[in-house]
């Protein structure tokens, strides 16, 4: 009997790694595939049968740096990023300060509204924001796409920020106020720098769909001032000759890896982000 | 819903010296009162700009005929057009139908893999492998998939290597395998977001039950079915609700790969938006869908999003 288990587990344990295996293989060869595409030449992407073991090739390196302006799209997706963190951190602390350790009338339902945000389709809005900034004089700007996106994501900055709040004990801060501090400096000198990792989780969850974001950057950017890495992709065509695939594959790996690398390091953390702080990894 | 214990609003009058007199007490009373909706309030007024504002502009501008030429009056005409435009039921139809798809297979997929995963020794490998493709933008995966089932005939290819079909497959010429090349695209970026919920909700778990459960003889997967599974209940519907919404709203790969065709079987409702307002410039009727779209979203996100968040943070 023993040994009957012994071998039922064995097999199961086959089929785990089978199971797993195989996702993983679907996961990383198309981007295997997808990175040699990046370093092929133009006309061994669209060919009457696909070509697997590619001349390697650095054109679309150079076409990325010369023809098109990657400097460009870069800076502009840094700097709407970074500037619309920015925004949300400022607005969502406090926010989510009240939220966790405050109670008053219509507490929840604040919460709720703004959580509420997140469910809202970009499409749904895309039409009013889209007159709204034209008639501000900020379309093709990187200051609309900033302040777009911090609209998009004050809702799960705050939220995750808030469940890590409650988290925190009350005696730190009932020993803090004995002493006489008021509830700002509580706020700047114990609560925030007790929540830095759910803060830094907030911030990089914002970035990650800051970069991902199409639809708006799409309708308010239309030339290299506010094109963002996301939306150029989609505008490396050249004219008659179709997409240009080995130029999307690289810029696609150049956003990529630096997601990838800080995702790494807040994986612990991921999973209560996604989720808005509601599931606690 | 895990709530904060409530602090004192008179807290910090116990402590500082009472020399104030009873009308300056008076004014700190309501100041304290005051004090969490002023650090509430920067934050709510920014989302109305969003939310409140686009409403009240939709509302207005569905009631006009917007051209290049001006605005002129149209009462009701374009909710009208609206209930009897075929196109409009059809968007939303299919974006049922794809996202309503892809989410059934990306939930059962995730479970399945976070069932084997999660007390596997490689855990955290697993899962940095699996989110690889979460990570990169959706506009590069739709090129990614654009490529392989259309422009670069490569799933095509493989399915010819291996004797499976004797020619090309038109994938954009076929109702369902248009549709199915977006939920490809979709399972294939966005399972591992259900996958790391799931595992994380499920190595919470103590362990403690699952082996009193196996010490008395229940198999795993039993264990899984009858133990763990109805305790990540609440997580699965957080997860799930927020992953509905984002399918709900699919549009870079609607217009990066599919753009409708054949025929608007792919036309999701996003995308429906965006052509008549931008592409059709028919600004008017647009706001008209948008209306009926946000009223839609505030009835689900009262009914299942309230519902979802509230037991989903219970500890």
């Amino acid at each position: 009997m023993m040994a009957s288990q012994r071998r039922k587990r064995g097999e199961s344990r086959i089929l785990r790694y089978l199971i797993l295996g195989t996702w993983a293989l679907f996961c990383i060869v198309p981007v295997l595939w997808f990175l040699s595409i990046g370093f092929r030449p133009r006309t061994e992407i669209i060919t009457p049968s696909p070509i697997y073991w590619p001349t390697f090739s650095l054109d679309a390196w150079w076409l990325l740096w010369g023809d098109w302006p990657m400097g460009h799209y870069l800076r502009n997706s840094v700097l709407a990023i970074i500037g619309s963190v920015l925004i949300d951190l400022v607005l969502a602390i406090p926010a989510a300060y009240s939220l966790a350790r405050y109670t008053y009338r219509g507490r929840d339902d604040i919460g709720f509204y703004i959580l509420s945000t997140r469910m809202m389709a970009p499409a749904i809005v895309a039409i009013p924001i889209f007159f709204l900034f034209r008639n501000m004089g900020l379309l093709d700007t990187v200051w609309a796409l900033m302040l777009v996106y911090a609209a998009v994501n004050l809702s799960l900055v705050t939220w995750i920020i808030r469940s890590y709040m409650i988290d925190i004990p009350k005696e730190l801060e009932d020993a803090a106020r004995t002493d006489g501090a008021s509830d700002l400096r509580i706020l700047w000198e114990i609560i925030i720098p007790a929540v830095l990792p759910g803060i830094i989780t907030a911030a990089v969850i914002a970035m990650i769909f800051a970069i991902n974001e199409f639809l708006f950057t799409l309708l308010i950017a239309s030339t290299r001032n506010a094109y963002t890495m996301s939306v150029a992709l989609a505008n490396f065509t050249g004219g008659s000759d179709g997409v240009i695939y080995n130029a999307i594959a690289l810029a696609a790996f150049i956003a990529f890896v630096p997601v990838f690398i800080v995702v790494v390091l807040i994986q612990k953390h991921l999973s209560r982000g996604l989720t808005m702080g509601a599931v606690k990894g | 819903m895990r709530q904060s214990s409530p602090l004192s609003t008179t807290g910090a009058g116990h402590v500082a010296p009472d020399i104030f007199a009873a009308g300056g007490r008076r004014r700190r009373k309501w100041r304290r009162t005051l004090f969490p909706y002023l650090l509430v309030a920067p934050a709510v007024l920014y989302l109305l700009m969003i939310t409140l504002y686009p409403g009240v502009y939709a509302i207005y501008q569905s009631l006009f005929d917007v051209r290049f030429q001006g605005w002129t009056w149209a009462g009701t005409a374009n909710y009208e057009r609206l209930w009897n435009d075929r196109e409009f039921w059809a968007a939303l139809g299919n974006t049922l139908i794809i996202g309503g798809i892809a989410l059934a297979l990306q939930c059962a997929l995730a479970l399945l893999l976070a069932y084997h995963a999660y007390r596997d020794p490689f855990v955290r490998g697993w899962r940095i492998i699996f989110l690889v493709p979460m990570l990169f933008m959706p506009s590069a995966v739709a090129f990614i998939w654009k490529l392989a089932f259309n422009d670069g005939r490569v799933v095509s290819d493989l399915l010819m290597r291996a004797g499976l079909v004797s020619d090309n497959i038109g994938f954009l010429s076929s109702v369902w395998l248009s549709r199915m090349t977006l939920i490809v695209a979709d399972v294939w970026q966005w399972t591992p977001f259900l996958f790391i919920i799931f595992v994380a909700a499920l190595q919470s778990q103590d362990e403690e039950v699952e082996e009193a459960a196996r010490l008395d003889g229940a198999s795993w997967p039993a264990i899984f079915w009858n133990i763990s599974l109805p305790m990540m209940r609440p997580v699965i519907a957080v997860a799930v609700v927020l992953r509905g919404i984002d399918i709900s709203t699919m549009f870079a790969n609607v217009m990066i790969m599919t753009q409708g065709t054949p025929g608007g079987s792919t036309e999701t409702i996003s995308y429906f938006i965006y052509r008549i307002g931008f592409k059709t410039f028919n600004f008017g009727y647009a706001s008209a869908i948008s209306v009926v779209m946000l009223i839609a979203t505030i009835v689900i996100a009262q009914v299942v999003v309230k519902r979802a968040f509230r037991s989903g943070s219970t500890p």
